[in-house]
């Protein structure tokens, strides 16, 4: 097809789409008309029966946490998709180079590794209490030790996440998720039902199972991110 | 019941184990537990058939059952009909593995393991979930392996390709779904499918129904491949390495057109009760467009993978009008359609597998006569190639005598495709050149070097894989009980009152089968022969023919903001028919 007559044929029936789209938004409720009833009961329930004080984490890990362990192996596989495509030459390139020349962003970089870490794990830690969780942690927990190498020396960078610890990690935080839901099995339960003590509401020993599954969906959020950018920052220094 | 959740989370937990430690297994080591993960999965799968054969199972994960009504947690529903497809998905999957053992030269690295298995557990999720949200993640579960697997051949610039059109295509049509599920959630509240079955058929059918219907068709058509949904497939089916085609082509296609069915069913089919027959208007219309086109470019490639590809959306499209149908009939033909004749595309494929090992060539005519040297595979590959005349007409278990008749050509033009090629390869009949057909662009074609030892692994998944497909087909009674079965999983008012509130659904008998598809399935076969003897031994292409096929061919130019364009205006013309049809009135 010419440029033309793809850009008329988009054009046209991108129109009549765009209309049909706007047909369809009408008959969405008034704003605050909302009816649905299933957030509603969420939130007079979730609470009581799984001792969360962020109901959001309930939702995500536990009344829909079946949802939640597909979204996780997207991101696994998204992961392992990008390693074998990139699979090429890995180790026979040089090392990405060093590309900080001043001593006051490194300093200034490397000091904030500490306190961003800490930060990821807090957000992590805290997912059922307050806003926050396992996918909001583990990215800022990536980007600390993305620091050493943005703000210091790719050696240490590799240092402090060699390949091996990054691929169990991954691999053991999505495999902690489904484990969760066979334990469930083993003790007489429906998958991912929880099966163990709920703990004081408001305290970071609560939620059951909720505290597991966010723990081990910080830990492979982290370690996903933190291959992506692996690959991604060894194919782009190098291009052939 | 403790199965249920099995079929998914094994292959899961396998794959994650895998990626952790793989690196440290010895050689072969991820493949053997791959192989044995998948045959679990076809095990279990088998088990739920018969388990569910007497009531649905509906599992509730983490235990969260519907409270006054309403659904709260997140529910697989199994009944035999989408068990078969999961134990479909399993037998395909482990004939992969299988073939993938020698088809490789190289050592392949692990994440192939780990992403075939995560494809698996994906695409039996897909099947067997009966809550919209919750399909929409495995929709994108089974898409993200698929393009990786898609471009596992990264020295070649056209495995690249085909994936970056893959990806970019599905990506969109996964948007439109996800859209239609907003504007159905916002007007529902609800995600379960029963419950926005149950919510919908008290009001009227609307922009917003309507609009969401008709994008919640466009992802899962997309996925399908139906026209003008298609132009990525044949792309990707032909650079995929064949290991994986067998899972692309046996049944990653056919469950786009089983979300179509699924979801009108539980969620639409009482909203859009009064207006059934338009419908079903559309779906056939759509699904004789795809079967014929489809036939039609496969007849005319020379390409093994591209051919298949193109017989792919032929069958697609008879799947899609079956369920169009809109009876319990059509959907019990359309699931023993999407096993059988899965069942034969795999082991199609396992023939094209072993050919590639064995002369390096997967082109009808660069491969003229080099396949004299393999007994089994020229068998394997000429049976499976009547079976995909047959098998069609075969399934389709209603519907008027000259949509079955137009099934008996299309069908009977994608095996003849299959046959003449089988006859140019495996016994060098006809020329060695021909005009009418499309050769695969270079380098597409040798995909893996030649080897002498062309072993046992490569064809015997596919001497099991058609052996199945056949006894699924021709087993006696086995249509009538999916009959039944279907006629169960069509009365929406009484699987939502069990979903939701747990009233047993009575038992239902769908009404006798005539034995008349078996003449049309014989007659598909014949001329299915006749027709690959004209494509070896016909002198001249009647002009009539060549120039709308010249047409047809160039639309497929691998240009992926064409296929865009067409999936913008498929969406667009779908939209506009739904609005004229289904509307209620004012």
């Amino acid at each position: 097809m010419s440029r033309t007559a793809r850009l008329a044929l988009f054009a046209g029936s991108g129109l009549v789409l765009a209309a049909l789209l706007v047909w369809g938004l009408t008959g969405l409720p008034a704003f605050g008309d909302f009816q649905g009833e299933y957030g509603w009961i969420l939130n007079d329930v979730a609470g009581s029966e799984r001792h969360v004080t962020n109901v959001v984490s309930a939702i995500v890990f536990d009344y829909r946490g079946f949802d939640t362990l597909g979204e996780e192996f997207i991101l696994f596989a998204a992961v392992m998709a990008v390693a074998l495509l990139l699979r090429e030459a890995r180790d026979e390139r040089e090392r990405p180079r060093d590309e900080v020349r001043s001593e006051a962003v490194r300093a200034v970089g490397l000091s904030l590794v500490g306190p961003t870490v800490v930060l990821g794990l807090f957000v992590i830690a805290h997912g059922y209490l307050t806003p926050g969780g396992g996918f909001q942690g583990g990215i800022p927990t990536a980007a600390g030790l993305l620091l050493i190498y943005a703000a210091g020396r790719y050696r240490a960078y590799r240092a402090a996440s060699p390949q091996w610890l990054l691929d169990a990690a991954e691999g053991v935080g999505v495999a902690a998720i489904v484990a969760v839901g066979i334990a469930a099995l083993l003790a007489g339960g429906l998958f991912l039902e929880n099966v163990v003590d709920l703990g004081t509401k408001g305290t970071l020993a609560s939620s059951g199972t909720i505290a597991i599954l966010n723990t081990a969906t910080g830990l492979a959020v982290t370690a996903a991110v933190v291959l992506l950018c692996h690959e991604f920052i060894e194919e782009v220094m190098y291009p052939e | 019941m403790t199965l249920v959740p099995l079929v998914v989370a094994v292959p899961l937990l396998a794959a994650a184990v895998l990626a952790a430690f793989g690196h440290f297994a010895p050689s072969r080591l991820d493949n053997a537990v791959a192989i044995a993960v998948t045959a679990a999965v076809t095990v279990i799968s088998t088990v739920l058939v018969f388990r569910s054969s007497d009531e649905t199972i509906h599992y509730w994960f983490g235990g969260w059952r519907p409270r006054s009504g309403i659904a709260i947690g997140i529910s697989f529903s199994v009944d035999p009909l989408v068990a078969s497809i999961a134990a479909l998905v399993g037998a395909l999957a482990t004939a992969a593995l299988i073939v993938s053992w020698d088809y490789f030269a190289e050592r392949v690295p692990p994440y192939f393991h780990v992403l075939v298995l995560v494809f698996v557990g994906a695409m039996v999720g897909f099947v067997l979930s009966s809550d919209l949200f919750n399909m929409f993640v495995f929709f994108e579960l089974m898409s993200v392996p698929a393009y990786a697997l898609t471009g596992y051949r990264i020295e070649q610039q056209s495995a690249l390709q085909g994936a970056i059109n893959f990806a970019v295509v599905n990506s969109i049509g996964a948007f439109m779904l996800l859209t239609g599920i907003g504007l159905l959630y916002g007007r529902t509240g609800a995600l379960n499918l029963a419950q926005i079955g149950q919510v919908l058929s008290r009001g009227p059918a609307d922009g917003l129904v309507i609009v969401a219907f008709t994008l919640i068709c466009a992802g899962f058509l997309t996925k399908a491949g139906a026209i003008p949904f298609h132009f990525w497939l044949s792309d990707a089916y032909a650079v995929a390495p064949a290991p994986v085609c067998i899972l692309f082509a046996g049944v990653m296609s056919d469950l786009g057109v089983h979300g179509v069915g699924r979801v009108y069913w539980d969620a639409f089919s009482g909203v859009f009760a009064r207006h059934a027959a338009a419908v079903t208007g559309v779906f056939v219309a759509v699904g004789l467009a795809t079967a014929l086109f489809g036939a039609l470019l496969a007849f005319v490639q020379a390409g093994l993978k591209r051919m298949l590809a193109f017989i792919v959306i032929s069958h697609v499209g008879v799947f899609l009008a079956a369920i169009g149908l809109l009876d319990a009939l059509g959907l019990a033909g359309a699931t023993l359609l999407v096993v059988a004749d899965g069942f034969a595309k795999g082991a199609v494929f396992c023939a094209v597998a072993s050919l590639a090992r064995r002369t390096g060539h997967t082109d009808e005519l660069a491969a003229h006569g080099l396949g004299r040297q393999l007994p089994v595979t020229r068998v394997l590959f000429a049976v499976g190639g009547v079976a995909l005349a047959v098998l069609p007409p075969l399934a389709i278990l209603g519907g008027h005598a000259w949509l079955r008749a137009t099934f008996v050509v299309t069908s009977a033009l994608t095996g003849a495709a299959v046959l003449r090629a089988g006859a140019r390869i495996f016994l060098g009949f006809g020329p060695k050149r021909d005009p009418l057909l499309v050769a695969p662009p270079r380098g597409e074609e040798a995909e893996v070097p030649p080897t002498p030892r062309a072993g046992a692994l490569l064809w015997t998944p596919g001497v099991l894989l058609l052996a199945a497909g056949l006894a699924v087909a021709f087993a006696p009674g086995l249509a009538q009980r999916a009959a039944d079965q279907a006629a169960r999983a069509v009365d929406r008012p009484a699987l939502a009152a069990e979903t939701l509130h747990g009233v047993p659904a009575p038992p239902r008998e769908a009404g006798g089968l005539s034995p008349v598809r078996y003449a049309y399935g014989a007659a598909a076969g014949l001329l299915a022969v006749s027709l690959a003897a004209l494509g070896l031994y016909r002198r001249r292409i009647p002009g009539l023919v060549e120039r709308p096929l010249d047409c047809l061919k160039l639309l497929h130019d691998g240009v992926v903001g064409d296929y865009v364009a067409w999936l913008t205006a498929g969406t667009a013309v779908l939209g506009v028919l739904f609005a004229f049809l289904l509307r209620d009135g004012p």
